[in-house]
């Protein structure tokens, strides 16, 4: 899944990201979504450098399909996921941190 | 007779708690807010209908929370609900339940007590809805229930989340998320025969069904919720399939308008609410539609407290023990809290005309405090709850008059008690409660309130029930 983006990827990449993501994972991608304060823990930062280490888009592909700990799995096709991860990584990557505590990706 | 009658309730019960059994291991997809998130029912719920920080979340959300990538839900998001419920208490009013029509006045089955279809889920996109359709055992009638459609979204202002959305409901505090306000608060489920004391507040039920309503809220920063609404009688124009198959008791004139404020404060795992609700009311007298109306002026105060619980540190995440499904933390001790004192006014200046009330100015006054804590087993979720009320207000003898088992030989609304509660949670939709209400005063009086003889403490009431959603 390439991480490359085009008009039309970013649109659906945006749209899928405010439907699925965006009340957990905030608009900002950091984790503060409106529904992250109501979590035992907060969802992954995208702003954190940290959770872009590693093999990302197999960590976001895996999370999406199968779930992870509070987040749970979604019926999205292989497309739909690398649109959601190409536009978290061009819009989320390099955002700047902000530096809270207990706020670190996975 | 009475033998014969319990070896098939035991028979009845023994087969849905079978069925329960093979839905709730083989179709993971219901009820429908868990197949379209793809949660499990503690996520929303502490155990139903008590809703989680996360539950009060999705339904400010609007109920569009989805796993789906399209922008509906198919299949439709529906959900089914059966209690079947036995109250134990001296004089029980007329049951017509299809299973139970003797009319005992001592111990009741109610089977069903209340049978419910909902639509709940996504409509379309940011649009969902919590549409509930009832039978109802005890009147042998189909009705429009709790019925809450919302459009909400979220943005960010002043840098903090925004979430903001529209509601058309059926009752002033159906649309809200916190478990202290009437129409979601304690106790979850009550007996339909047993006795009940004479007064209540308009906003403690007095308009459910009966109006439909649009209102709009706002919740900031989690922390500040602001909202309104204005209602009308449901007996015409857009609002009339609100009221349907209910039957209305108390026309409004013109609009009621509703308002509510919370503040909500999480400290560690620790949930604090305060809030403040109204509403004010012109209703016409009964068998009225036009001239003078009494208006009903309510000012409410709120409370809740919840602890959600901390993750064992010890325990391995789930998807890394053998056989291990992926589901979400959470803690195991859940408490929660609740309070709500309610002022009203009421200004009686149509029916005192009607000779119907003693006085122009009545006022009530009620008070509701309980507590209720949950484990989470691995046998299941068990739990307890105990809770007080209080009701006082202006004495009226005209507005409240002797008769036997629900009048005032004193003429005033006076009611006081407790209930004791016990929950047992053993699959996922499947709950089983017991309820032990004891009065210390009853329509304004320990003994012989009625005036033919009857005292509160009569009107203890033993009450089991059974839900079973799918």
């Amino acid at each position: 899944m390439a991480a490359s983006l085009d008009a039309a990827g970013h649109d659906k990449g945006r749209t899928l990201y405010r439907a699925k993501c965006q009340f957990c994972h905030g608009i900002r991608g950091d984790g503060k979504g409106p529904a992250a304060e109501s979590l035992l823990e907060h969802p992954v930062d995208f702003t954190d450098s940290k959770f872009w280490k590693d093999d990302v888009t197999k960590k976001i592909y895996e999370t999406i399909t199968h779930g992870k700990e509070m987040m749970p799995a979604f019926d999205l096709t292989p497309d739909d996921i690398a649109a959601i991860t190409s536009y978290i990584s061009h819009t989320f990557k390099n955002a700047p941190q902000d530096d809270k505590p207990g706020r670190v990706g996975q | 007779m009475i033998g014969t009658h319990r070896t098939q309730v035991v028979l009845v019960l023994g087969v849905l708690a079978s069925l329960e059994l093979v839905l709730s291991t083989t179709v993971q997809a219901i009820p429908s807010f868990a197949r379209q998130t793809n949660l499990p029912c503690n996520a929303c719920h502490t155990v139903f209908p008590e809703l989680t920080p996360f539950g009060r979340m999705f339904k400010l959300g609007g109920y569009v929370m989805s796993k789906s990538g399209k922008a509906y839900e198919f299949p439709l998001p529906l959900a089914g609900m059966l209690q079947a419920s036995h109250t134990t208490a001296k004089g029980l009013t007329s049951g017509v339940a299809p299973f139970d029509s003797a009319n005992r006045a001592t111990d009741r089955l109610a089977l069903p007590q209340q049978a419910s279809l909902f639509f709940g889920g996504r409509i379309y996109d940011q649009l969902g809805a919590f549409v509930q359709g009832t039978y109802d055992g005890a009147s042998n009638h189909l009705v429009l229930d709790m019925t809450d459609i919302r459009y909400a979204d979220n943005t960010l202002l002043w840098n903090k989340n925004l979430i903001y959305g529209v509601t058309l409901n059926n009752g002033p505090t159906v649309q809200d998320v916190w478990n202290a306000i009437p129409a979601w608060g304690f106790p979850f489920s009550s007996s339909s025969v047993a006795p009940t004391p004479a007064a209540a507040a308009k906003i403690d039920g007095g308009l459910d069904q009966q109006v439909g309503g649009i209102g709009a809220y706002v919740f900031w920063n989690n922390a500040v919720y602001l909202g309104g609404a204005v209602y009308r009688t449901a007996r015409n124009g857009i609002t009339e399939p609100l009221g349907a198959g209910t039957v209305t008791e108390d026309v409004v004139d013109g609009v009621a308008p509703y308002w509510r404020l919370a503040l909500e404060h999480r400290w560690k795992n620790h949930f604090f609410t305060l809030g403040t609700y109204g509403m004010q009311a012109d209703i016409f007298p009964s068998g009225e539609r036009s001239g003078p109306t009494d208006r009903f002026t309510d000012i409410a105060f709120d409370a809740q407290y919840q602890f959600m619980g901390t993750i064992e540190p010890e325990d391995p995440p789930e998807h890394e023990k053998p056989g291990g499904e992926n589901k979400p933390k959470a803690g195991k001790h859940i408490i929660t809290a609740h309070a709500t004192w309610i002022h009203e006014s009421q200004d009686r200046k149509a029916n005192v005309l009607l000779g119907n009330t003693a006085n122009r100015s009545d006022s009530l006054r009620s008070f509701k405090l309980d507590l209720n804590y949950y484990y989470r087993s691995h046998v299941g979720d068990i739990g307890g709850s105990i809770g007080c009320f209080s009701t006082t207000g202006t004495t009226d003898h005209l507005l409240y008059p002797a008769g036997p088992l629900d009048g005032s030989r004193t003429g005033s609304p006076e009611s006081s008690g407790y209930i004791l509660g016990a929950e047992y949670r053993p699959w996922e939709k499947t709950k089983i409660s017991l309820q032990y209400i004891v009065y210390d005063r009853f329509n304004g009086a320990r003994s012989n309130y009625d005036g033919a003889g009857r005292n509160a403490s009569d009107n203890r009431t033993l009450y089991a029930v059974l839900w079973l959603m799918f």
